[in-house]
């Protein structure tokens, strides 16, 4: 009777285990609500797009058998700590096999710790800053370009530019990423030949940018490089308008590729330049997709907000992980990373191939806001579209 | 100089809008004794309320202050008399509780009802401005520190004059005295709430055109607001302008000499010092 009673309580254990064993399970844990939920839910959408996606098409190839993909997400409420949590629980007590990333640098940062910790491969696509992968992990992947690189395009534009400008203004918010692109960007300013006349550091969240402002102008300062979060720079478009301070050139590393950008400014988000290292192209064949134009659309369709260089990263981590378990030919972690350190293909976002350190290298393409449609204006190839430059000021718009 | 005198002028109106958010928190805590941690929360709705109200009912933004405020002073009042009236002779560490529970809440009904999308409200003279011997002032910012001027006199008129004035300080003072005279203190609570909280409306719609709207706007302006009825004192709304132009100011120059990434090392650094040499507030009454 024990017996039978013992066999039955490890019948019920054992089954629901058998049947997730079918299932590759990725583990993540976004921003769904808190400060930054606006951008937490592209890599939610994107995730869960990508997994629906590859399982329509049959799901992944790991050895012999075709597995499915499956996705535990937690909200991290824009909380560090608690997203550290999550991942450890994750690891831990979910059992998952890989782990996909949060959003933002701090966030990967942090929760790259527990992917190295447990040995577990973690593909992250929120996470920019170069402190992420210049400590020697080897189980974190990045595909989003690094943030020291987000304003080389817009400084070697900047040198190409009718009347040309001649002094710069870099301000940037204090965390990981943005100092990070504040750091790379300095060398770039003084290599191009430009005079750096203000460079300052604000604190996150700051909504009141009336003092860099009244500096600015003061300064009558040509270009104004913006490394900060996109809050701010609603602010900071906004400020310069009611206090009249129009520089010839202002840019910003965030914001303007959203609509959201657009909507919340109106007419007011014209002139203002931006970067980004995913534009939805036809020529961005990818394996699952089509095309990258094809996957915007489609992902239009199904969430009804246009999809960002955000969601295509987050797109590309899934991808990642199904080549590389492809390549791989089993679920063992260590296998897997090895593989996806050798992975190399064409994907919507772009050549998935990582460095050494374990992040791509994508093109920043300059955009800009022109008359309400978002242009691209600058590439690797040089000039696409004429950039609306200088910009007049705000009492002749 | 030149430089100087604009930053000096931007920190005066960032003071008056500074003053008009912190108020209606200096209102509830110096009668009711509550520290509304909800308030930000309150300025968040307000802000909306005049977002929807501009976008969809295509009405002014400062016309729909007043309907804003209105609105507000409803969910005030009923706050007030459902649930922190349970709890009105609780230690304050309840009413905290409480109130930092309604936080919560109202910011995350505000995220499924209104996503959390970044809003600004933009009429077409949101970015307007006069320029006076060189110093740049923007319209908006001056309306709002005249607003805020005008509201701190009204509630100053209402306190110490008006019959009903009379009765919620009177209750504050001696609810026992109060009773006996006819006060209804559950009333008077959930009216002075209420006016807390529709002073917060009237200041999110003012907000939302100079700056930028999300649902999770409201906790750093609870703890600005916080910071500016400490500097400030409790003892009359002249404190609140007292302290919420200190702050503007000190932010202001600290931004500019010091360096941006100390505007809030300085603001609260001040609190600190008051807090020692003047715990009662720049204004307060010492004893």
């Amino acid at each position: 009777m024990i017996r039978r009673l013992l066999f039955a309580a490890l019948a019920g254990i054992a089954l629901p285990s058998a049947l997730h064993a079918e299932d590759i399970l990725l583990g993540a844990s976004v921003q769904l609500t808190g400060s930054t939920a606006n951008t937490g839910r592209y890599y939610r959408d994107g995730y869960e797009f990508a997994i629906d996606k590859i399982n329509a098409t049959g799901g992944v190839q790991a050895g012999n058998a075709h597995q499915k993909l499956a996705l535990k997400l937690y909200d991290n409420q824009s909380d560090v700590n608690l997203s550290v949590q999550q991942y450890v629980r994750l690891v831990s007590a979910d059992k998952v096999n890989f782990l996909l990333g949060p959003f933002a640098s701090n966030f990967a940062l942090a929760d790259s710790a527990v992917s190295e910790k447990y040995e577990i491969p973690m593909v992250q696509g929120g996470g920019a800053s170069d402190q992420i992968f210049n400590r020697g992990f080897k189980y974190i992947f990045g595909t989003l370009p690094a943030a020291s690189d987000y304003f080389s395009s817009t400084v070697e534009m900047l040198a190409k530019l009718e009347p040309k400008p001649t002094t710069v203004a870099l301000l940037y918010a204090d965390d990981a990423f943005d100092v990070a692109v504040a750091d790379g960007t300095r060398p770039l300013v003084k290599k191009g030949g430009f005079t750096l006349a203000l460079d300052e550091r604000y604190s996150s969240n700051t909504s009141d940018f009336s003092s860099l402002l009244s500096e600015i102008k003061s300064r009558n300062v040509d270009a104004v490089l913006v490394a900060g979060h996109e809050t701010e720079i609603l602010n900071f478009v906004r400020q310069a308008k009611s206090l009249s301070v129009s520089p010839k050139f202002y840019s910003f590393t965030v914001g303007v590729p959203t609509a959201d950008f657009r909507q919340a400014l109106g007419a007011d988000a014209n002139w203002a330049f931006g970067m980004t290292p995913w534009l939805p192209s036809p020529q961005l064949k990818d394996p699952y997709f089509g095309d990258a134009e094809e996957f915007a659309k489609a992902y239009k369709a199904k969430f009804g907000y246009d999809p960002d260089y955000h969601a295509a990263s987050a797109v590309a981590d899934v991808e990642a992980f199904a080549q590389a378990i492809a390549a791989a030919g089993s679920l063992e972690p260590n296998k897997v990373r090895d593989a996806l350190a050798k992975l190399d293909f064409e994907s919507l976002d772009g050549r998935i191939s990582f460095s050494e350190k374990g992040q791509i290298a994508l093109p920043q393409t300059v955009i800009q806001i022109q008359n309400g449609n978002l242009v691209a204006v600058y590439g690797s190839k040089g000039f696409v579209e004429k950039p609306m430059y200088p910009m007049p000021p705000w009492s002749e718009r | 100089m030149q430089l100087f005198l604009q930053i000096l002028a931007n920190g005066v109106l960032l003071g008056g809008l500074y003053t008009l958010m912190a108020l209606g928190l200096a209102l509830v805590w110096g009668v009711l004794n509550i520290v509304n941690l909800a308030h930000g929360a309150f300025i968040m709705l307000g802000a909306y309320a005049c977002y929807y109200l501009f976008t969809l009912g295509h009405i002014d933004p400062f016309a729909a202050l007043p309907i804003g405020a209105i609105g507000l002073f409803g969910i005030g009042y009923a706050t007030q008399r459902c649930i922190l009236n349970l709890v009105m002779r609780a230690p304050i560490f309840d009413t905290l509780l409480i109130t930092f529970g309604l936080e919560v809440v109202f910011t995350y009904l505000a995220q499924l009802a209104f996503s959390a999308d970044f809003r600004t409200i933009n009429p077409s003279y949101a970015g307007a401005n006069v320029t006076v011997a060189g110093i740049t002032f923007p319209l908006v910012r001056i309306a709002a520190f005249v607003i805020a001027l005008g509201l701190t006199a009204v509630m100053w008129l209402l306190l110490l004059r008006s019959r009903l004035g009379r009765a919620i300080r009177a209750t504050a003072q001696n609810l026992t005295a109060a009773r006996l005279y006819g006060a209804e203190p559950r009333h008077l609570y959930a009216i002075t709430f209420g006016l807390g909280a529709a002073l917060a409306g009237a200041a999110g719609g003012l907000y939302g055109v100079v700056s930028q709207i999300n649902p999770y706007i409201g906790a750093t302006l609870t703890a600005k607001s916080f910071a500016i009825s400490i500097i400030g004192g409790l003892e009359s709304p002249l404190g609140v302008i007292v302290g919420g132009l200190a702050l503007g100011i000190v932010e202001s120059l600290t931004a500019l000499y010091i360096g941006p990434t100390f505007t809030n090392v300085a603001s609260f650094g001040i609190l600190v010092l008051v807090l020692i040499i003047r715990p009662t507030g720049l204004l307060g009454r010492t004893t």
